[in-house]
């Protein structure tokens, strides 16, 4: 596998910035910890059993963390940022169906191959597709940045690009797409899982997984090598990889055929019941919540603090630094995604310290919501009558208090509705927290889905929840309303 | 200018310029105390801009405002200090529509450090119940008719207990019939001693109730006399004015 191809920019981007902090950050070279990164979302080398993450890479680096006296910590994140995390020292290696190329080779060290996986193409029984000639012309899907999304890009035609195979996959199932070219090992597991797929006996293109290190880091390169030569001497490899491959989707074996309420009442139970898998619904929906309450919070301070510096320079010319500061910070985060925004606030700005997940979030969107809130503010100061402020002012109030006691009370009533909106749309924002390996309610939602192949209920499940707490959050915020209103009678 | 003891409020020489264009162009007057005093002109003679200038809601282009005959400090703290004691009462009452009627008299008050809560409540009250309006201590000013928000106006100004009274246009935006609830609380208040400088179109208001009338247009003083004066004044401009009557 190689999702690569999207995101390179931005790696390259994030690396070139890493850099420049990173020098100073040798303690990560006498870790006694060795931390993995991986994107658990890639059956059957890495994916999520109950709470913890398991799979062909997994139990290779738990093996090499265990024959060395190593303690392991596995981190999943999303396989954009995992170069990131290995260049800027966050983690120590990563394994993660890694495809060896000559681009990566500049970036990262890779240890020897321990994997030959082929590109296979997926297709419904019925297709007459029978090879890639045959798939010209029609509609093909793959998963984001492969090595099967670079493959088709250059030698077929444009594919329908998916954010993970389970998607491409379900998309295939239902007709939306002809074929689905995959990485030969989740391709079988998907078919298995999938009633009225197929394989087909040709592979596209063929290739080695590797694990990523950081460059200049002989001494972990070596010890990472020699144990993987040594499992691989001993049959250690080979039993790692029989245990994954034989393992039997008894999932799979529901009927298609079978009548709607029995095919649902199945589905649910597989989804959330098995395994308590709904745990994964509820852990990431509190995640959600605690990101999004405390970065309300904190962009309702700065917006505050922002909208009132911006608006008493445009009344009284004063803070001239501090506005044209303030101009900067809105210029730049609202001309930029925030999913960029994040991944620079991870990966550069706390590049070199240990720092938790979720404080990453709060701060990124934080800061994010901040500039939305300040313009929206800003412009319910604006709409203020001016002879509120002349008034005050005329009795002897001072700036400041007559803003404090008068103006902003007004302005964030006229606001109120805009604001909740704004609540709203960071609310749903949250969900690319798993671009950090934040485990949110999509992410919850997605891990879900990479364990029991099916799109469907998952995704409904948490757009209800997230359905449920905006209608919620809608309600209190017109109880606010109203009661602000009582004035205005 | 004479320099009088009993002058409150003096402007020497103002000039104020918008973008280039001169609106008032070097007038010169002061107010003494006890003294009822109407500006009067043609619209767009620059009534209310002088005003706002007296009070530094306009920063003067050039000239002087003099309080107690020394010049007003500007600086923000001074600037507050000196509005503490000259009220003023705006055309649109500008009543603060987030609070209550009485907080809105206590809100200064309170937030200059002049008085206790309870101290301005009580003196709240008082004066509510002066202008027959304590029920509606607890009402928002949207809840009002125009000319009790603008009677609460004057009481919130008087609050303050300032020693000058600036009222800009204290009745044009009113009803007609509200016109005479806050004539008559301005003529209390004249009968009171309280010093007043007074913009205003109601001529037989101002013939009624003024010590003296300034007449402006186009920017500049034209006359200052007595209101019997005024009215056989020869100027064309004055005569054609007191001829709307």
């Amino acid at each position: 596998m190689s999702r690569f191809v999207q995101h390179r920019w931005l790696v390259l981007l994030l690396a070139s910035f890493a850099f420049l902090f990173s020098s100073c950050d040798d303690k990560t070279e006498q870790r006694e910890k060795l931390i993995m990164v991986t994107s658990a979302t890639f059956p059957p080398y890495e994916f999520y059993q109950g709470e913890h993450i398991v799979g062909i890479d997994a139990d290779m680096v738990r093996e090499i963390a265990r024959r060395n006296n190593i303690d392991l910590i596995i981190e999943d994140m999303a396989f954009d940022s995992i170069i990131a995390a290995i260049q800027t020292g966050k983690a120590d290696v990563a394994a993660s169906g890694i495809t060896v190329t000559e681009d990566r080779k500049k970036q990262i060290d890779f240890t020897t191959s321990y994997v030959k996986a082929d590109q296979v193409i997926i297709v419904r029984e019925d297709s007459t597709i029978d090879g890639a000639d045959a798939m010209k012309g029609k509609r093909i899907g793959v998963q984001h940045g492969t090595t099967g999304d670079t493959y088709v890009t250059t030698n077929i035609c444009e594919p329908e690009r998916f954010q993970d195979g389970a998607l491409a996959v379900a998309s295939l199932a239902t007709g939306k797409i002809d074929a689905v070219v995959l990485d030969s090992a989740p391709a079988k597991k998907h078919v298995e899982r999938n009633v009225g797929l197929k394989i087909l006996p040709v592979s596209l293109a063929s290739e080695e997984y590797a694990m990523a290190i950081r460059k200049n880091r002989p001494e972990l390169l070596k010890m990472i090598n020699d144990t993987l030569t040594a499992m691989q001497a001993d049959g250690t490899m080979d039993a790692i990889t029989a245990k994954y491959q034989s393992k039997e989707a008894k999932e799979a074996d529901k009927a298609k055929s079978k009548g709607f309420g029995e095919w649902l009442s199945h589905s649910f139970e597989v989804n959330f019941l098995k395994d308590d898998r709904w745990k994964y619904l509820m852990n990431g929906f509190w995640v959600t919540i605690e990101i999004s309450f405390c970065a309300v919070l904190m962009g309702l301070i700065i917006g505050f603090l922002v909208a009132v510096i911006r608006s008493t320079h445009d009344q009284t010319g004063r803070h001239k630094i501090l506005n044209f500061l303030c101009h900067i910070y809105l210029t730049v985060v609202r001309g930029t995604p925030v999913v960029v925004q994040l991944l620079i606030i991870y990966f550069v700005i706390f590049a070199a310290v240990d720092i938790s997940k979720v404080l990453v979030a709060i701060v990124a969107f934080g800061i994010n919501s901040g500039a939305y809130v300040a313009e929206i503010i800003r412009s319910g100061i604006m709409a203020v009558d001016r002879g509120q402020m002349e008034a005050g002012r005329s009795l002897g109030l001072s700036y400041g208090a007559t803003m404090r006691s008068v103006i902003l009370p007004q302005a964030f009533k006229n606001v109120l509705p805009a604001l909740g909106n704004e609540f709203i749309v960071l609310l749903k924002e949250t969900s690319v927290c798993g671009y950090i390996a934040l485990q949110d309610l999509t992410k919850g939602g997605d891990i879900i889905r990479s364990q029991t192949y099916d799109a469907f209920l998952p995704l409904i499940a948490v757009a209800l929840i997230y359905l449920i707490v905006v209608v919620c959050l809608s309600q209190l915020l017109k109880k606010l309303e109203t009661r602000l209103k009582k004035n205005e009678r | 200018m004479n320099a009088d003891t009993n002058t409150i409020l003096e402007i020497q020489n103002l000039v104020k310029d918008f973008a280039g264009h001169r609106v008032i162009d070097d007038v010169s007057f002061g107010v003494k105390k006890g003294e009822v005093v109407f500006l009067l002109g043609p619209s767009g003679a620059g009534k209310s801009t002088v005003m706002r200038c007296m009070n530094f809601l306009e920063t003067p282009t050039a000239g002087k405002v003099l309080f107690h005959g020394q010049p007003v400090d500007c600086s923000e703290h001074g600037l507050n200090l000196y509005r503490r004691r000259v009220g003023m009462v705006f055309q649109h009452f500008n009543l603060f529509a987030n609070l209550t009627i009485l907080d809105n008299i206590t809100l200064a008050p309170t937030s200059c450090g002049i008085m206790k809560r309870d101290e301005a409540e009580q003196l709240a009250m008082q004066l509510l119940r002066r202008i027959g309006l304590e029920d509606k201590a607890k009402a928002y000013p949207s809840q009002l008719s125009g000319g009790q928000k603008q009677r609460v106006a004057i009481v919130r100004a008087l609050a303050m207990n300032p020693e000058v009274l600036l009222f800009d246009e204290p009745t044009s935006a009113l009803d007609p019939e509200m016109v005479g609830e806050v004539e008559n609380l301005i003529r209390e208040l004249a009968q009171d001693g309280m010093t007043m400088l007074v913009v205003s179109h109601d001529i037989d208001f101002a013939l009624e109730l003024a010590n003296r009338i300034i007449f402006l247009a186009d920017g500049k003083l034209v006359a200052d006399a007595p209101p019997a004066a005024m009215t056989t004044n020869e100027n064309p401009r004055i005569r054609d004015f007191f001829s709307l009557r």
